[in-house]
C-alpha cells in the first residue's frame, strides 16, 4: 500500500513570531475529500497555506505524492498541488479560457507554449465547471458564481494530485455553494486528494469523508463527520452550544447552533422531563 | 485564436506602422524630401552578405582559426540626390531611429511596471530611474567636478538612474522579500527626494539653467550614430529578456500567492523583472532626458485594443511606443524652433488617452 497523497507531519508555523499552527497532523489519500473546519482564527488558511509551500513551516513538514514540499521548487509544486484561493483576485480583462489556462503554467517551460496536452486539459477544465459557452467572455463580466467556477477551473487544469480549496463556498448562495462542492466531489472521485477549509460544518459533513476539526492551531478531533462534530467538540472548538442531529434528508450530522437562551430554555425542558418521570 | 498568431499579428502591424512613421518623418524638415525618396535612400541603405572569404589558414595549427570576412553589397543602387541621402542618412536617421529606441524602450518597461505593481498608474519612472538619471545628469552639468572614467553626461545620468534603482530596491527588500506596496511608497519618497536635490542644484546652476532645464524636459537632438547603436543593441536584448517573462507576468496579476501556486518564483521573478525594466528606462533616460507620458500612456492605449496578456501586449505597447515617439518627436522638431519632445508627448498622449478611455467601456486596467 502506497503512502497517502497528503502526508502532513507535526507541521507548526509562526507568523510574526506568534504560533498559529502547532503540531497539526493529517493525511489525505486519492479520493479522499478532508474538510478543515473550526472557529475563525483556528489556523484554517494558514495551514493551507502552509501546505501550497506558500510559507515555511517552523517544525514537522508536509509530503505531497512523497515529495517534501518545502523542498521543491515553485514549478514543481505547482505540478502537485493546485489552490483555489478565498479572495477573488480576477481583475483584468483576461478571457475566461485564458484565466482557466494560466493553470497550465507549471507544465509549460519558459519559452514554450501550450501544447496538445495542455490544450485538451484547459478544454476538459472548461467542460467539467460548465464554462465552455463562457470562454471568451472577459472575466471582469462574470457572476460571482462564475468567477468562482473559473478559479476551480483554473485549479482542475492544474491536473495536480492535491487539490487545495480555502472556502470554496464562502461567497456563494446554497444552489452555487451545493454546485461547487459537487464540482469538487467529482474530481476527488477521480482520484485525486482534497483539503478543503470549510465553514458551514452541515455542507462540510454532507460533502468531506473526513473531517479535521482546528482548534486555536491544534487539532482537535479529526476522523467521520459523525465522530468529529458533536456537542462536546464543538462547545470546546466553538465555545457554542449546539445540538447535533441526524439530517433526515442527505444522512449526514446536522449541527444546530443555540443562543444561551434556547440552551437554558432546553435545559428546564430536560429538567422538567425528567421531574414528570 | 492562439497567442502565438495573436502577438505576431500585432507585432506586424505595428511594425508596418513604425516603418512608415519612420520613413515620413525622415522627409520632414527644413528640406522637405518626398517619402518614396527617403524609401530609395533607405533601401541603398540596406545591406545583404554577398558572401564569406575566409582568410588566413588552419594550417599553422590547431588553433589558428580562420578568419572569416563578410561581404557586403546592397541588392538596391537607386539614383537618389547626394543633399538628400546626406540629409536622411547623417541628420535625420539617427535621431528617428533614437526616438524609436527609447519610445520602445519606456513603453516596454512601463508595461511591465504597470503588471508587476498591479497599478495603473505605474510607469517606467516609478522606482526611481528617471528621478535618478535627472540627478545624476543635472549635477553633471551643475556641479564642476570631473567625473571619473570618463563618464559624460549619459553616463552621469545611466549611472544616477540605476543607482537610485538599486537604493529603492535595497530599502523595500527586508529578509529576501520585497513587498510591491513597500517597493512603491519607497520608490515615491525617493524620488521627493532626489525632486529636492534637483531643484536645489537648479537653483545653484546659474548660466547652467538653460540646459538642465532642456535635458529636464525630454530631447532627443543632435543624436549620432554612437548613441542610436548602443540603444539598439541594448534595448532589443533587454526586451528578450521581458519578453521570456511575459507569461509569469499575466499569472503575477493574480497576486503573488497565486502566482507561487502556479509555480512562479514569485521574489526571482520580480527581481529580475525590476532589474530590466530599470536597465531598459535608464538606457532610454540616459540618452534622452525625462520624456514623460510615453511609459504610462501607451502600454494602456494599447491595452484597451489588444488585451492584457503580455505575452501580445508587450511587444504590441513597445512597438506602439516606438512609433509614438517618432511621431512626437517628428512634431517637436518640425516647428521653426524645436521644442522639447516631452512637451509633445504629454500634450498629445494625454487628450488621445483621454478620447480612447471615454470612447472604450474601460475602467479598469
Amino acid at each position: 500500500m502506497s503512502d497517502p497523497t497528503l502526508v502532513v507531519e507535526d507541521l507548526s508555523v509562526d507568523l510574526a513570531g506568534s504560533e498559529i499552527i502547532s503540531e497539526v497532523s493529517l493525511t489525505a489519500g486519492a479520493g479522499d475529500l478532508v474538510g478543515l473546519v473550526g472557529p475563525n482564527g483556528a489556523g484554517k488558511t494558514t495551514l493551507l497555506r502552509a501546505m501550497q509551500g506558500s510559507i515555511e513551516p517552523t517544525g514537522g513538514r508536509v509530503r505531497v505524492d512523497g515529495h517534501a514540499v518545502g523542498d521543491l521548487s515553485a514549478r514543481e509544486t505547482g505540478r502537485l498541488v493546485a489552490t483555489v484561493p478565498q479572495e477573488t483576485r480576477l481583475s483584468f480583462s483576461f478571457s475566461v479560457e485564458d484565466a482557466v489556462a494560466m493553470g497550465r503554467n507549471p507544465h509549460i517551460g519558459r519559452f514554450g507554449t501550450a501544447d496538445a496536452d495542455d490544450r485538451r486539459a484547459v478544454r476538459e477544465a472548461l467542460e467539467h465547471t460548465d464554462l465552455t459557452a463562457l470562454a471568451d467572455r472577459p472575466v471582469t463580466k462574470l457572476s460571482g458564481g462564475e468567477r468562482q467556477r473559473v478559479l476551480l477551473g483554473r485549479a482542475f487544469a492544474q491536473e495536480t494530485p492535491l487539490l487545495l480549496l480555502d472556502e470554496p463556498t464562502a461567497n456563494l448562495d446554497i444552489n452555487h455553494a451545493i454546485n461547487t462542492l459537487d464540482l469538487v466531489r467529482s474530481v476527488v472521485d477521480e482520484g485525486r486528494a482534497a483539503v478543503a477549509a470549510i465553514h458551514d460544518l452541515n455542507l462540510a459533513a454532507r460533502y468531506c469523508d473526513q473531517l479535521v476539526l482546528l482548534a486555536e492551531g491544534s487539532v482537535l478531533e479529526a476522523g467521520a463527520p459523525e465522530a468529529v462534530l458533536t456537542s462536546g467538540t464543538l462547545e470546546a472548538a466553538f465555545d457554542a452550544r449546539t445540538v447535533v442531529a441526524t439530517d433526515p434528508t442527505t444522512d449526514s450530522p446536522r449541527v444546530t447552533a443555540l443562543s444561551e437562551e434556547e440552551w437554558a430554555e432546553g435545559e428546564r425542558a430536560e429538567e422538567e422531563r425528567a421531574d414528570e418521570r | 485564436m492562439d497567442v502565438r498568431q495573436r502577438a505576431v499579428g500585432w507585432s506586424l502591424w505595428l511594425a508596418a506602422i513604425l516603418g512608415v512613421a519612420i520613413t515620413v518623418s525622415a522627409g520632414i524638415g527644413p528640406v522637405s524630401i518626398h517619402p518614396l525618396a527617403v524609401l530609395q535612400v533607405l533601401l541603398n541603405a540596406v545591406a545583404v552578405p554577398t558572401g564569406i572569404e575566409l582568410t588566413g589558414s588552419s594550417a599553422g595549427g590547431v588553433l589558428q582559426l580562420p578568419a572569416p570576412s563578410i561581404q557586403w553589397q546592397s541588392p538596391f543602387a537607386y539614383p537618389v540626390d547626394a543633399t538628400h541621402r546626406t540629409i536622411v542618412m547623417r541628420v535625420r536617421l539617427p535621431r528617428i531611429l533614437l526616438a524609436a529606441g527609447v519610445g520602445f524602450a519606456l513603453a516596454a518597461a512601463g508595461t511591465v511596471m504597470q503588471g508587476f505593481f498591479r497599478n495603473p498608474m505605474a510607469d517606467p519612472s516609478i522606482i526611481g530611474v528617471s528621478s535618478g538619471a535627472a540627478a545624476g545628469a543635472v549635477a553633471f552639468l551643475v556641479v564642476p567636478i570631473a567625473i571619473p572614467f570618463g563618464l559624460g553626461l549619459q553616463g552621469a545620468a545611466f549611472a544616477g538612474a540605476l543607482l537610485s534603482a538599486f537604493a529603492v530596491y535595497a530599502i523595500a527588500t527586508e529578509g529576501g522579500r520585497t513587498p510591491v506596496a513597500t517597493l512603491l511608497l519607497a520608490g515615491v519618497a525617493i524620488q521627493a527626494f532626489l525632486g529636492a536635490v534637483i531643484a536645489f542644484l537648479q537653483l545653484k546652476s546659474g548660466d547652467g539653467l538653460r540646459q538642465v532645464v532642456h535635458w529636464l524636459m525630454g530631447h532627443l537632438g543632435n543624436a549620432g550614430w554612437d548613441d542610436v547603436t548602443v540603444t539598439l543593441l541594448v534595448v532589443p536584448l533587454l526586451f528578450g529578456i521581458l519578453l521570456a517573462y511575459a507569461r509569469d507576468l499575466n499569472v503575477l496579476l493574480l497576486g503573488e500567492e497565486a502566482a507561487h501556486g502556479l509555480g512562479v518564483e514569485v521574489e526571482r521573478t520580480k527581481r529580475i523583472l525590476l532589474a530590466v525594466s530599470a536597465v531598459l528606462t535608464a538606457a532610454a533616460v540616459a540618452v534622452s532626458g525625462v520624456i514623460g507620458f510615453v511609459g504610462l500612456i501607451v502600454p494602456h492605449m494599447v491595452r484597451l485594443v489588444a488585451g492584457p496578456d503580455h505575452r501580445v501586449l508587450l511587444p504590441a505597447a513597445a512597438l506602439a511606443g516606438a512609433s509614438f515617439l517618432v511621431v512626437t518627436d517628428t512634431i517637436a522638431r518640425a516647428g521653426a524652433t524645436e521644442i522639447p519632445v516631452g512637451i509633445v508627448t504629454a500634450a498629445l498622449g494625454a487628450p488621445f488617452f483621454l478620447y480612447l478611455l471615454r470612447s472604450r467601456e474601460v475602467h479598469e486596467l
